[in-house]
């Protein structure tokens, strides 16, 4: 170390004492580290809803309309466990009908999101199909670059958590960035 | 042995302790005081005569409200305000972050606001790639050029206030326009010499606009209240400032009424406040005053400013002396014990020349003199400090090269603007 190096940091002990390391440490919280500092190129975005998500806030058409040339997937899951369920208590043709009436609210829904997203000036696929609303939204995230999701997804929130169980799963289970509204 | 070549010998002594930083400076003049009061060269009745309390009290008020005010969040909430403010721009970063530094240093420690704002700057310069250097230079500069803008920017000022009992509005009047000139001069400098290392792709500055967008400055508020109270007791200190001559008040007095009426505002912990208290600087004070009183005691300051009488004959001569001979020597020396030194010297010269206009002169050289080299400020040590621990080099030269400059440039248009006011064109 050289002589001017040895005064600076000897009178810098004098001066500051421990003022800076406490300084930095509150700055700490603030700073964001290298790898929040790297952003995450956006190509395709996954967006799953269900008969729970009336609508969409206008703020993440918004946010998603900043990923210029993003392909956002929006797929209505049905729970195929509800159905099941419904055709083991009250048959065949209930179970038809409960089908029929999500697929009808689906198709509704799709149409209003896909016409929203489009006029944001991203490119939309939908997909409309019986499955599992945690599994196969986890699974389908894994060729996605962003998960969109109501926090009301899935089923309805509980009086000690502000977002459903099954995005609590979700959220838990995915590698890629989320996006909660 | 004839008191006053023991006088002299513990000045020497001690100057040469507080340069050579071997033992802390606290110390240093501590151990000078108590060898002149136990020789008896500094009789114990005359303590008080010396003993500057309005410094002492000033400094520990202001003290306990930046530290209680910092708990608040209040420092790192303007550090990120200022640098959302610049939009990812290198110039906007240079320019506010110089401009918010020295409205800081004006009215806080010099110490304390760069250790708060260099964090953000380091922080955003690395963000955008930057060399950070002509940054951390120009936030140096501000600081020290901020400080000389008021009677509580800087210790010299505090010290020269108290004992020429010049108001916080002489301060304003007289050297707040010089400082303003001062910071626009370091600024164009600045940019000038460093203008190839101020430039950056509109990439970069977009993905820093973007991670500082992404930053909530009120995150930073971790206490609202007593953020408020600090921020309205700030506030009220300031005002009483302006009209402390009016009220016929200290402004050691309004800084202790700041203090105290935070302190039960907020009702934080005066255990935890206190101990805050940087008490080595204030011991510091304490045995400087005390080691100067040891030359003015025995009659040694007097001699000297009858020397430079038979020398300097005008008040004209006397401005650009004691402005050039403080400014250089603040360069070298710690800028407190050369004005605690000279300011006796500037009151036993009064008896031969119009003093007020000396008295900016000291302050004037004595504040920016601290720009001409690396440790000729304690904000200067601290941010290259800083700039050390980061593995960013600043070495003497490099300082030098540009220090010098400004501290020429600056301490030149602060004679002129007094020359122009006291002496006439």
């Amino acid at each position: 170390m050289s002589i001017f190096s040895t005064i600076i940091n000897r009178r810098f002990k004098h001066i500051a004492g421990n003022r800076y390391e406490k300084i930095l440490k509150s700055y700490k919280e603030f700073f964001l580290t290298e790898e929040e500092i790297s952003l995450p190129v956006i190509k395709s975005i996954l967006m799953p809803i269900d008969r729970s998500v009336k609508t969409v806030p206008e703020e993440i058409y918004d946010a998603l309309s900043a990923c210029e040339d993003a392909e956002v997937t929006v797929v209505y899951i049905m729970s195929e466990d509800a159905c099941a369920l419904i055709r083991q208590t009250l048959g065949e043709e209930a179970s038809k009908e409960f089908r029929l009436k999500e697929e009808e609210i689906g198709r509704e829904l799709l149409e209003k999101i896909v016409l929203s997203l489009e006029n944001s000036g991203l490119k939309v696929r939908t997909r409309m199909f019986l499955g599992n609303k945690s599994e196969d939204v986890i699974k389908l995230s894994k060729e996605r670059d962003l998960l969109v999701i109501s926090r009301i997804y899935g089923s309805e929130i509980t009086k000690t958590t502000s977002i459903s169980p099954i995005v609590m799963k979700i959220v838990q289970h995915v590698n890629i960035p989320v996006m909660v509204y | 042995m004839d008191p006053t070549i023991i006088a002299i010998a513990v000045f020497l002594f001690t100057y040469a302790l507080i340069m050579s930083e071997r033992i802390h400076r606290a110390v240093a003049a501590l151990l000078g005081a108590s060898l002149l009061l136990m020789l008896n060269v500094v009789p114990w009745e005359n303590v008080p005569d010396y003993l500057d309390l309005n410094t002492i009290f000033l400094l520990t008020g202001m003290m306990i409200i930046v530290n209680t005010a910092r708990k608040s969040g209040l420092f790192e909430y303007i550090a990120i305000k200022t640098a959302k403010m610049a939009k990812g721009s290198p110039i906007k970063i240079l320019l506010l972050f110089s401009f918010v530094t020295a409205l800081v240093s004006s009215f806080l420690d010099n110490v304390t606001t760069v250790l708060l704002l260099t964090p953000m700057l380091l922080y955003v310069t690395n963000l955008m790639e930057l060399d950070p250097v002509p940054f951390l230079l120009a936030e140096i500069f501000a600081s020290n050029i901020g400080g000389t803008a008021t009677l509580i920017g800087d210790p010299p000022n505090i010290m020269i206030g108290s004992a020429a009992g010049l108001t916080f509005n002489d301060f304003l009047m007289n050297m707040a326009p010089i400082a303003f000139i001062d910071l626009l001069l370091a600024f164009v400098f600045i940019y000038l010499f460093y203008r190839k290392d101020l430039k950056v792709s509109s990439e970069k500055e977009e993905k820093l606009n973007l991670i500082l967008n992404r930053m909530d400055e009120k995150e930073a508020i971790k206490d609202l209240i007593l953020f408020e109270k600090s921020v309205t007791v700030i506030m009220i200190v300031v005002v009483l400032f302006f009209i402390h001559d009016k009220l016929n008040i200290e402004p050691a007095v309004v800084a202790m009424f700041g203090a105290s009426l935070l302190l039960l505002w907020s009702k934080e912990s005066p255990e935890e406040v206190f101990e805050k208290i940087e008490w080595p600087a204030l011991f510091f004070f304490g045995g400087l005053f005390i080691v100067v009183g040891g030359l003015v005691q025995t009659g040694v300051i007097e001699s000297i400013a009858e020397r430079i009488v038979d020398y300097v004959h005008t008040d004209s001569q006397a401005l650009v002396l004691i402005t050039w001979f403080s400014a250089f020597s603040s360069a070298v020396v710690d800028n407190i014990p050369l004005t605690a030194t000279m300011i006796p010297l500037i009151k036993a010269m009064g008896a031969f020349f119009n003093t007020r206009p000396l008295w900016w002169a000291l302050s004037l050289g004595a504040c920016l003199g601290g720009n001409g080299t690396a440790i000729g400020a304690s904000a200067n040590v601290v941010v290259i400090g800083i700039a050390e621990r980061e593995k960013i080099k600043i070495s003497f030269i490099d300082f030098l090269k540009v220090g010098m400059i400004i501290m020429i440039l600056t301490v030149a248009a602060g004679v002129g603007i007094l020359w122009i006011r006291y002496i006439g064109v």
